[in-house]
């Protein structure tokens, strides 16, 4: 019988990756029966620390593989290939209501991933290490280049794919909270779409002059790529979530300098007054801002806001004169905009106006709103700073249930991207062949 | 091509009656309504240098002829392509892992040929061989989709889409430490965790420096890998061109090895290429050196050439002249250098003595050294003393001397030395078989290394 001790080997598969790409973590050379715990830690770029453990016991060969076998217990529990990634949370201690969001795409998530002996649940440190890798995962695939773009006056990035192009673009958009959020069009450019992501809330020329963008500003975005020596002008589409979706919806229907190829809306709502601006929509919000509810955490509950649907065509998109294929996400557990509410009165819509074959709803239980790019934490409620003046800190429900969220997440953003591929790629029925030169 | 105002302007696309260019001429856009560029994607696009990738391209016509190809530039600049053709699926796909080449740098199914294959682009300085120097760094690799069967140097022309990847000798974490202590001139490597780890003591053979690649792959699969500079280093005793250094200077840096917090005293290996066989062999044969295993690549039992001794003197490699070949490009073959016939008899291993595994890898086109004499006379001598059991060989047809971690292309013959004159050396090795035993033996290497390292 060997005297020598336990030589205990962890590795994860790619050590190196996209932030959506599935990893395989194995650990070996465990006595058969061997009770461990598999531990994430990750300092965020806020300096706050998330992390996520699981309880596993070593099979008959003496491993355990996090894509084949049951967490008895932690952060997630059963077969979760990504458990250790998407139930990351803040560690004992840390200030309630954080969100991790990458803001440098530039840089990779570090995640250190640690196996301890015995089923531990907390005091990690203090613990005996029995084995430690750390794995990187990338916003921005190698070769993609990021181009800061002031034209036209727009704060905005653009994100190339490598290769000559042409590409086909799409304009990404964030929510209420406003800022140059970067990390989805980083990610959309590293699977071969040109993307820009949009500051329109907080913009450089927002601070200079205190007067909110118009439509104008959108249809410049939209020109700067369609204009744009390696972006296919033809195959253009907008991508929103919550705020972003309004703006979304307001071009691909009325603009007539927007011509989008397709349009995706994430936890987005129809629900809008037409015809004015910006501040045009966001007084309309502050107007029912008595309809908004507290929950039994004092947490802001928003969804009531555009409640009841109207019926009145002033103020909602005429969805029927859509005429571009759209998806739309919808978290059925959504806190914050009546997301679900607005898609089955969006699809009513279409179904009478005859352009409903266009329409694609993905609808997910106990989802929130904060529908993001998948195996990234989920935060149920989280401090939200708003961008009136002065600004005001509140704690916002966003709502969802962990698991089911994240398998959302996962699921959206894999028929997200099939859902562009097919619009923005796709239609080889033309039957273009390279002998025609 | 489309004749627009009398100049001659390429496309590829046409699209029913609508003529559309793509590309920009002379900074003027031209707008047109056709389809975006086919996708090239490549999976895992950050990979360590033994993973394997997979490539592919999309949104092609059916049944088009197209080039794949692959550029990677070395440490010191100089570019190294690899290209190959084929027909793409009815679905308007290519898959380098189902899809067969029929044409450029390989031929057949080979989803890695595009790595093993790179070959010096021309123009490139004469007598490479790819090695990495700074292995804190990837290799970038440029990969690009072309249409029709065309040749690299048809770039940008024909180029359709392009993907970026990285190919690293580190995983993350792994640390990088110089070690010159009591001496030894080498670079550690350690994986990331607390430790301690197995070890690797990585020898590599007469061409000299610091070879730190294998070491910083062997970290990256776990194992704590040292690799030792014997000669042809400045931090070594001079002079560069011969070894100034005995029996002791290999103990002691086993021994650091021992040492090191980090590392389980009773678990180190030791690899050895070429003539650092002979070194793996003569350290392992010590009594107070005990290592689990031995790796043995293409290597001899025994030596032409004393190591330092006790008088501090040593023979010049020079003497081996009289058993160098040429061939008719005046290439120098080492070959006979390392027959047993040639070997001094006093500095063969006494093989008698080891306690440990130890695997034989040879090439059987190894141009630069007797391994397939040398690995029958260990085999012999091992049968003799009853310890058959301790050995394993692992024989590849078509594989030369160099034999290193899998997915790198191998060099046939490379420039050894510049003075007096300029000499290029045989390594041997027929492309798709060497690569072929690249891939076998590392991953056979790996296995070895387990059994005898973590268990």
């Amino acid at each position: 019988m060997s005297m020598k001790p336990l030589c205990v080997k962890l590795s994860v598969q790619p050590s190196r990756g996209l932030v959506d790409e599935k990893f395989t973590i194995l650990v070996q050379n465990l006595l058969p029966g061997f009770q461990l715990t598999i531990h994430a830690l990750h300092q965020c770029e806020d300096g706050h620390s998330w992390e996520a453990f699981a309880h596993y016991t070593a099979d008959a060969t003496g491993t355990v593989n996090v894509s084949e076998d049951p967490s008895l217990d932690g952060t997630y529990s059963g077969v979760e290939q990504m458990g250790l990634l998407w139930s990351l949370r803040p560690v004992p201690g840390s200030k309630y209501g954080l969100r991790m969001r990458k803001m440098n795409v530039q840089t990779p998530m570090v995640v250190t991933i640690s196996v301890y002996q015995g089923h531990r649940t907390e005091g990690f440190l203090d613990q005996v290490l029995l084995a430690s890798v750390m794995v990187e995962r990338w916003y921005m695939a190698p070769g993609v280049q990021r181009v800061p773009i002031t034209d036209g006056k727009l704060t905005a990035t653009l994100f190339l794919p490598s290769g000559p192009g042409p590409f086909p673009g799409l304009l990404d958009l964030w929510g209420g909270g406003g800022k140059l959020v970067e990390y989805r069009a980083a990610l959309l450019a590293s699977h071969g779409i040109a993307s820009m992501a949009l500051d329109y809330l907080t913009p450089q020329i927002t601070k200079e002059t205190g007067k909110m963008v118009d439509n104008d500003y959108f249809e410049t975005a939209y020109r700067v790529l369609e204009q744009h020596p390696q972006i296919l002008g033809s195959r253009i589409a907008m991508l929103g979530l919550s705020f972003g979706s309004t703006v979304t919806l307001r071009m691909a229907v009325y603009s007539q300098v927007v011509k989008l190829s397709c349009a995706v809306c994430i936890s987005g709502s129809h629900v809008q007054p037409i015809g004015g601006g910006l501040e045009q929509i966001l007084a309309s919000f502050s107007k029912h801002a008595y309809k908004t509810r507290l929950d039994e955490n004092n947490q802001v509950i928003w969804r009531d806001l555009m409640l009841p649907i109207p019926t009145d065509p002033s103020l909602k998109v005429d969805m029927g004169r859509l005429q571009c294929p759209l998806l739309l996400v919808v978290g059925e557990d959504d806190q914050n905009w009546p997301t679900h509410e607005s898609a089955m009165d969006v699809k009513e819509m279409m179904d009478q106006a005859g352009n409903s074959h266009l329409l694609t709803v993905l609808s997910y239980k106990n989802a929130g709103h904060l529908i993001e790019p998948p195996f990234m934490p989920f935060a149920r409620a989280s401090t939200f700073k708003t961008i009136t003046n002065p600004p005001t800190k509140v704690m916002v429900l966003w709502g969802g249930e962990l698991v089911a969220h994240s398998r959302a997440q996962e699921d959206a953003w894999r028929k997200t991207l099939v859902f562009l591929r097919e619009n923005l790629y796709g239609g080889m029925k033309h039957g273009a062949s390279f002998s025609n030169l | 091509m489309i004749a627009l105002g009398g100049k001659m302007i390429p496309c590829y696309t046409v699209q029913r009656n609508l003529a559309c260019i793509q590309r920009t001429v002379g900074g003027v856009h031209w707008t047109s309504s056709c389809r975006p560029a086919p996708l090239l994607t490549a999976s895992p696009v950050c990979a360590l240098i033994d993973d394997k990738i997979s490539i592919r391209g999309h949104f092609l016509p059916p049944r088009c002829p197209v080039t794949v190809c692959a550029q990677m530039q070395s440490d010191d600049g100089d570019l190294w392509e690899a290209f190959a053709h084929f027909n793409t699926n009815l679905d308007g796909t290519v898959n380098l892992t189902r899809d067969p080449s029929v044409g450029g740098s390989y031929l057949g199914c080979e989803p890695m040929g595009l790595l093993w294959g790179l070959q010096p682009a021309p123009g490139a300085r004469e007598g490479l061989r790819l090695r990495k120097k700074k292995v804190e760094t990837p290799y970038v690799m440029l990969m690009s989709l072309l249409k029709g069967h065309v040749s690299p140097s048809e770039r940008p022309s024909t180029e359709l889409a392009a993907v970026t990847a990285e190919r690293w000798y580190m995983a993350p974490g792994v640390r990088r430490i110089e070690i010159r202590q009591k001496g030894v001139v080498g670079t550690l490597f350690l994986p990331p965790g607390p430790g301690p780890f197995p070890a690797m003591l990585d020898l590599w053979g007469m061409g000299g420096g610091l070879v730190e690649y294998r070491s910083a792959l062997f970290a990256s699969r776990g194992y704590a890998s040292f690799s030792l500079a014997y000669i042809g280093h400045k931090d070594l005793p001079g002079p560069q061109n011969r070894i100034n250094v005995g029996d002791p200077y290999f103990k002691s840096a086993f021994q650091l090895l021992q040492d090191h917090p980090q590392v389980y005293p009773d678990r180190i290996g030791i690899i050895g290429l070429s003539f650092g066989v002979y070194l793996t062999l003569r350290l392992a044969n010590h009594s107070d050196i005990k290592p689990s295993c031995l790796i043995c690549i293409n290597g001899p039992a025994g030596s032409t050439i004393k190591l330092r001794d006790a008088d501090d003197r040593t023979e010049q490699m020079e003497n081996d002249q009289k058993y160098w070949t040429y061939d008719d490009q005046g290439n120098v073959s080492f070959r006979a250098v390392s027959l047993p016939a040639n070997l001094s008899p006093e500095s063969k291993v006494k093989l008698e003595h080891l306690t440990c595994p130890l695997m034989y890898i040879v090439g059987e086109d190894d141009l630069s050294a007797s391994s397939i004499e040398n690995a029958n006379l260990i085999e012999e001598t091992l049968s003799a003393t009853g310890k058959s059991q301790l050995f394993t060989r692992l024989s590849y047809p078509g594989a030369g001397h160099l034999i290193e971690p899998p997915y790198t292309p191998n060099s046939r013959v490379s420039l050894w030395s510049v003075k007096p004159q300029k000499l290029a050396t045989l390594w041997g090795g027929h492309l798709a078989p060497h690569a072929a035993a690249q891939e076998d033996s590392w991953k056979k290497i790996l296995e070895f290394m387990e059994t005898n390292l973590r268990h």
